[in-house]
């Protein structure tokens, strides 16, 4: 059964909070669609993250968050999050990985950080030379090398 | 199945395979190499695509033969090791994945001995390789920039490669302390250069070059050997070579892409196939006249393996450096370390070569990985003090070597043909540790001086087994070396070797420079003496 349309929102809250947005121009990486993905990724190990995915929201609803994890109080998620981590081993250590990867591929974070989204070849990149003056000083050095005639 | 016989067979196309081919071609004489790997095709190198930094850590184009999943690699025990191997099979060998760094070996390198009391002195020296490192330099397009005090006076074709703000940051952080530093000797095309496109700092070079601007020996020396008559078949294996009631070597049996077997017949075998391909198949090559494998008569195949233990060191900076573009490895290189000075407590030493900066996707996984970059609500403010704020070097220790450290062959472990796998068993020296700590502690201090905030360090690298040398060891007494001065096997006179099995020491710079020059030094040696080569 294909468990991510029930578990869609709290995967989007968890990716969310493990990077969230910061203004207009970086998104946080749930609302930048990158569940699919990530789930892609972690396929083989899907079942026991969403068995974290299922976990997180039986007890927000504990909480009191009738609409599961995704609809609680921010600093609520935080402290729930880290709580199931801890007893799911390696749940959030594969989802951190592939969504720092995929976020940091991701058009609208490279363009944030200055570069263009586009990989290096063809265009590549200009470099300066460097300022050769600051090789005199070295230059001016006796040989480090040892004869050994 | 038999092939018509040829008048020399190279074993091997990666660096020193290559040159081989090219400078022998001239004889007109009928050459053909055997090469397991097949040709890149550079369209598809990482660097064109967007997901190229992930490549790095994974695939096809990653470091270890063992996680490639490539059936041109073979497998390698590398358990017993703290450092594993990192090579690559296709035309070019590992020039595909090199860094390009291309220092020339020092003279007192090929006097260790007679210098510093340690291993053994080389049959040859500096002088002799000169004017092979030269021609190398010609062949394979260096750039660099003449005056280096580390070194004898040298000419080279190509200007450096640009230092970039990270290049200047990391040389004043050397000129503060007054160490020494210099811009590195590159294999790389920084200008438009017989064919090749200048470099256009791309950054990936250990990924394969798309731009065709590194030197990898299938862009240089290979084009012009085929031209000129070599024969390349690529896809094919060799599974030993062969020799003759009078312990002359007759040619080598070798495996096709579709499995079929072939003898191919050659009046002189060279061996090109690195410094754990080479034992490998020397070891793999028993007969009734040499039992203990090919050449082997000494007991040294396989023995005296030299890697370069190396540390890595890397400082945080607090402002941006641009050092995602720009050759990986090359910019400036320190030899401050290199000669011996035995008040620091071990004898040789090192070289230090700068690194540049990661990608976005490499920043991430690093600061995940080393604890620094959290998720939750302070993920952006530490990605910022990362993101582009990172230098540091690689330091290359030179290593001894040691009749324990070694090559053999695994019992059990087999290639895709069937053909046993090399195993490694080597431990660091006490010298060798003594020489990281001391590399680790000079190099934060000019990361520091620099400007770096924060530093760390890694040493030994694990991944870092990328040269391989030593385990078919040149020298002039047969019973304590594998082939001689000219790189003929001592019990074999038409089998020469030229990867960097044949090194004696390890020096404490990259090795392709030397091994290339070593082959085209035998070549001449061959092409000098062919009429009475085999007498």
């Amino acid at each position: 059964m294909d468990e991510l349309p029930l578990l869609e929102p709290t995967l989007r809250a968890v990716l969310n909070e493990l990077i969230p947005g910061r203004g207009p121009s970086l998104p946080g990486a749930g609302d930048l669609g990158l569940g699919d993905s990530v789930k892609d990724r972690l396929a083989d190990s899907w079942a026991g993250v969403a068995g974290a995915l299922t976990e997180l929201d039986a007890k927000a609803r504990a909480l009191g968050g009738e609409d599961g994890f995704a609809f609680l109080p921010d600093e609520t998620r935080s402290d729930l999050l880290r709580e199931v981590a801890g007893s799911h081993p390696g749940f959030l250590e594969g989802v951190v990985f592939h969504l720092y990867a995929g976020y940091y591929q991701h058009p609208r974070v490279v363009e944030a950080l200055g570069l263009e989204n586009r990989p290096p070849y063809p265009k590549g990149y200009s470099l300066e030379p460097g300022d050769p003056g600051l090789l005199e000083p070295v230059r001016d050095r006796p040989r480090l090398y040892r004869e050994t005639e | 199945m038999a092939t018509e016989p040829v008048d020399v067979l190279i074993i091997g196309g990666g660096a020193s395979g290559a040159a081989m081919a090219w400078s022998l071609a001239e004889t007109r004489m009928r050459i053909v190499c055997l090469e397991q790997g097949g040709w890149m095709n550079p369209a598809e190198y990482p660097s064109t695509r967007k997901g190229w930094e992930l490549e790095r850590f994974a695939g096809p184009y990653s470091l270890s033969p063992n996680g490639r999943g490539r059936r041109e690699d073979y497998p390698i025990n590398d358990e017993n090791s703290p450092i594993k191997i990192s090579n690559f099979n296709a035309v070019g060998g590992s020039t595909i994945l090199y860094a390009a760094h291309f220092p020339r070996f020092h003279p007192s390198d090929f006097r260790v001995k007679s210098l510093d009391g340690v291993a053994e002195d080389w049959p040859i020296d500096y002088t002799t390789l000169e004017p092979f490192y030269d021609l190398n330099a010609r062949m394979m397009g260096v750039a660099g920039l003449s005056g280096d005090p580390a070194y004898p006076p040298k000419e080279l074709p190509l200007p450096p490669v640009p230092l970039g703000k990270l290049g200047e940051t990391l040389a004043r952080g050397f000129n503060r302390l007054g160490w020494h530093w210099w811009p590195s000797d590159s294999a790389i095309a920084t200008k438009e250069y017989e064919g090749r496109a200048p470099c256009i700092n791309l950054g990936p070079c250990l990924i394969g070059c798309a731009q065709g601007a590194k030197g990898s020996t299938d862009v240089t020396y290979w084009p012009v050997a085929i031209r000129e008559g070599v024969e390349l078949r690529t896809h094919c294996r060799v599974r030993e070579i062969t020799v003759d009631e009078n312990g002359l070597a007759t040619g080598a049996v070798y495996i096709d892409a579709e499995g079929n077997e072939h003898h191919q017949r050659a009046e002189v075998v060279i061996m090109a196939c690195n410094g754990v391909g080479t034992p490998r198949l020397l070891l793999n090559s028993k007969s009734r006249q040499f039992p203990d494998g090919l050449a082997n008569s000494s007991g040294r195949v396989g023995r005296n393996l030299m890697f370069h233990p190396y540390a890595m060191v890397q400082g945080l900076f607090e402002e941006p450096l641009e050092g995602y573009k720009g050759p990986t490895g090359c910019s400036i290189i320190s030899q401050e370390f290199y000669e011996t000075d035995s008040s620091r407590g071990f004898v040789r030493g090192y070289s230090a070569e700068m690194l540049r900066g990661m990608g976005p996707v490499s920043t991430a996984v690093w600061g995940m990985s080393s604890g620094r970059l959290p998720w939750g609500t302070d993920h952006h403010a530490a990605y910022d003090r990362l993101w582009d704020r990172t230098a540091g070097m690689v330091l290359i220790c030179e290593d001894l070597p040691e009749l324990e450290n070694r090559v053999t062959l695994d019992p059990e472990l087999v290639d895709a043909d069937g053909i046993p796998a090399p195993k490694i068993d080597y431990r660091l020296s006490e010298n060798s540790r003594k020489m990281l700590d001391h590399a680790v502690a000079r190099s934060t201090e000019v990361l520091e001086a620099a400007g770096a905030v924060e530093t760390w360090s890694e040493a030994p690298l694990p991944p870092a087994g990328w040269h391989l040398m030593g385990t078919a060891r040149m020298g002039v007494d047969p019973g304590s070396s594998v082939v001689d001065a000219v790189g003929r096997a001592h019990d074999v006179k038409n089998l020469f070797i030229v990867d960097g099995s044949v090194f004696v020491t390890s020096g404490g710079v990259n090795p392709t420079n030397t091994l290339q020059a070593i082959s085209l030094y035998v070549a001449d040696y061959i092409k000098k003496n062919l009429s009475t080569l085999l007498d």
